[in-house]
């Protein structure tokens, strides 16, 4: 036999020594610690730059003008040398009956929206979940999200022509049953039925693509054990589908509540006339009437700088109720 | 009485068969190990039985009762799956008790079970928590608390231990054999372990390709494997096998094995074989170390020891062909060093066919 022969679970003197000796590595510093993470993952931060100039170009940049809610603005002037009227503005949004019924009018539509608009996602993911047929589900599945790809301004002149008082489908079906025409969108009453209706139908689809990626990751062998335990698909759905895609809902439930304010305004504005401005007009369509068309700068900057604290708070309660009671959180 | 027979299933996907026509009967109480490498069917065969597969062919009775079309909650099963399949939102009694609850027991029947089974298992002290703030070996008492709460009349076992770590895996190994012992339930256990197969089995089957190789007690699978197969499946490390051809030994039948002599019992299976092409298998354990050319002896070189403390493995290359001897250290593994190669008594060595696989030589008794 040639060479000595090589024997496993043996070692020398040497390395006993070393490992019963207390040899440790120095203490290092958060400093030393933090370069050395920076050494070895900087491919990682390099590919972050673009992403953190965009935030700075487009997100905090912008944030200098905000100080215009504060000033008497002038373009003329500049933001900087414009002069500084404290609460001025706010005193004025808050005296102004235009402002305060668009605040009113979004919430009430945001809260529409939540209500009806926020579960609907849900259970189109639960119901395509449930579908055995792969055609049937496949073609469902496209026709939902097929509005999502629209312009809002077709969308828009879908809605017109749906409920055109002469021509459109929803009076012809009326006229079937023996009702009289109405033109749904000079009644105050209906805009808000007709937009949150709008906005479900043009973005549920879409959005249950995320809840449908939160189905597919809960295990298989849940279902099979609950299968085998006894479990019905309708049973099965309640104790085992939704509760898994809680977190998901909970996540998806903050960020909507932190974009509450933020009604669609492109939507709005390509339905609204003023004949239903009542209901119709939201902060956003205010801010843009009063901000680009009146000119008035500052107080539309005092109104969207509102809309933005208010969006920070009701985001910032979602998440610290969200983490106490379901440990589930944004951050 | 609780028993699953399974007589000719076949399982196929379309026009691939991947379990072909097994018949298999597991009496009531028994423990049965289906065992085999990846892909074999155990499995499938298994989820069979749940009622997770469709069967394609063949019947299965449960208790006497054909179960083929019978809904997986009607067949008086429960399974405890490989990945634990707790759910995540529940806490560890919730977990229990979720299958009486389904199956809408009244509460203070289900407080009671639940209350039982915990003890049990010791998990009393965990009930409150969740299936994340658990170990491993935690959630896979928590699975088969959540089986055995509903009484069912067959346990299945998908691989349970296979996400555990060595030493837990020994440690619920013997707990779930105490289980069995103390429940006395039908249980049908799927494994690729062979140690869990031998520790667990009251009847082991070697699954290969779809099809059963051979099923009886783990002592008669170890002494007595029917091919060359279940004997390089089972043991650890598995038998030697090495390729021979059948020769006169003058007092009885003996093989050459590169040049080289070994005696074998004179077995009836061996008769009128002389120039048939043969494998030759030897046990590590049965190997007995030689230091110096000897009758009867078959040499080779040594390249590798491993220890294992009481014990090690001489890893050794025979005419060219790797052959493993487990050996006692007795504390001194220097003495290893001059290891020439191996004897083994006539009658602990196995030959098998070349060309089938399939054993010649006779049984060995099985104490």
């Amino acid at each position: 036999m040639s060479g000595p022969v090589e024997k496993s679970g043996t070692s020398s003197p040497e390395v006993v020594v070393a490992a019963q000796g207390g040899v440790r590595a120095p203490e290092r510093s958060k400093f030393q610690r933090v370069g050395e993470h920076l050494r070895r993952e900087w491919q990682l931060y390099v590919m972050l730059i673009p992403t953190i100039l965009w935030l700075l170009v487009f997100l905090y940049k912008p944030m200098y003008g905000l100080q215009i809610a504060f000033k008497d603005y002038s373009v003329f002037r500049g933001i900087a040398n414009s002069p500084w009227v404290g609460l001025e503005h706010f005193e004025t949004l808050f005296g102004n009956d235009q402002f305060l019924r668009a605040l009113k009018n979004t919430i009430y539509i945001s809260m529409l929206s939540l209500i009806f608009g926020f579960p609907m996602p849900i259970i189109l993911a639960l119901m395509f979940n449930e579908v055995l047929n792969k055609w049937f589900k496949n073609t469902a599945q496209t026709i939902v999200y097929l509005p999502h790809f629209i312009s809002s301004v077709i969308i828009a002149g879908i809605v017109i022509t749906a409920f055109s008082p002469s021509a459109g489908i929803v009076n012809t079906i009326l006229g079937w049953f023996g009702y009289d025409s109405v033109y749904f969108l000079t009644k105050p009453e209906w805009f808000r039925p007709i937009f949150v209706g709008t906005s479900i139908w043009q973005e549920a689809g879409f959005q249950s693509i995320v809840y449908l990626a939160a189905i597919a990751g809960v295990s298989p062998t849940l279902y099979e054990s609950a299968v085998v335990d006894g479990a019905s698909r309708w049973q099965m759905m309640w104790k085992i589908t939704i509760p898994s895609i809680m977190p998901t809902i909970i996540i998806m439930l903050i960020i909507r509540i932190g974009n509450m304010l933020e009604v669609s305004f492109e939507m709005i504005i390509l339905l609204y006339q003023p004949a239903t401005y009542e209901t119709a007009d939201v902060v956003n369509t205010f801010i843009y009437r009063q901000g680009i068309q009146g000119g008035q700068y500052d107080l539309a900057g005092a109104a969207g700088l509102f809309n933005a604290v208010v969006a920070f708070v009701l985001v910032m309660s979602a998440n610290t109720i969200s983490k106490r009671y379901s440990r589930t959180s944004l951050w | 009485m609780s028993g699953v027979v399974l007589k000719s299933i076949v399982k196929a996907y379309g026009a691939a068969q991947v379990v072909h026509g097994i018949d298999l009967e597991v009496q009531e109480k028994e423990f049965v190990v289906l065992v085999g490498p990846s892909g074999c069917g155990k499995s499938t065969t298994l989820r069979m039985i749940a009622g997770l597969e469709e069967i394609s062919g063949g019947e299965l009775t449960i208790d006497g009762r054909v179960m083929n079309r019978v809904a997986p909650k009607d067949r008086d099963v429960a399974m405890v799956f490989q990945n634990y399949a707790l759910y995540p939102h529940l806490n560890v009694a919730e977990n229990i008790a979720f299958g009486l609850r389904i199956r809408k027991e009244g509460k203070q029947e289900i407080e009671a079970a639940v209350e039982e089974v915990s003890g049990i298992l010791g998990l009393r002290d965990y009930l409150e928590r969740r299936p994340a703030d658990l170990s491993g070996g935690q959630r896979q008492r928590v699975a088969m608390g959540r089986a055995i709460v509903r009484r069912p009349k067959v346990f299945l076992f998908d691989e349970p231990l296979s996400n555990l770590d060595a030493k837990l895996r020994t440690q619920m190994r013997a707990e779930i054999k105490r289980l069995h012992k103390r429940l006395g339930v039908t249980s049908i256990y799927v494994t690729h372990d062979q140690v869990e197969a031998m520790t667990l089995a009251d009847r082991i089957v070697v699954m290969h390709d779809g099809r059963i190789e051979q099923i009886g007690s783990p002592m008669e699978l170890f002494l007595n494997p029917v091919n060359a197969f279940v004997a390089g499946f089972l043991g650890a490390p598995p038998m030697n096998q090495i390729k021979g051809k059948i020769v006169d030994g003058g007092t009885g039948p003996a093989a050459d094995i590169g040049g080289q002599k070994i005696a074998l019992a004179p077995l009836p299976g061996l008769q009128n074989a002389v120039g048939r092409e043969v494998i030759v298998g030897v046990r590590p354990e049965y190997a007995q170390i030689v230091t110096a050319p000897q009758d009867g002896a078959v040499m080779g070189e040594l390249d590798l020891v491993e220890t294992l403390g009481s014990e090690a493995l001489l890893h050794m290359s025979i005419g060219g062909e790797p052959f493993v001897i487990r050996t006692e250290t007795l504390g001194n593994i220097n003495k290893l060093d001059d290891v020439k190669g191996f004897t083994a008594a006539p009658e602990l060595i196995k030959v098998f066919d070349a060309k089938t696989g399939m054993a010649l030589s006779g049984q060995t008794r099985v104490e």
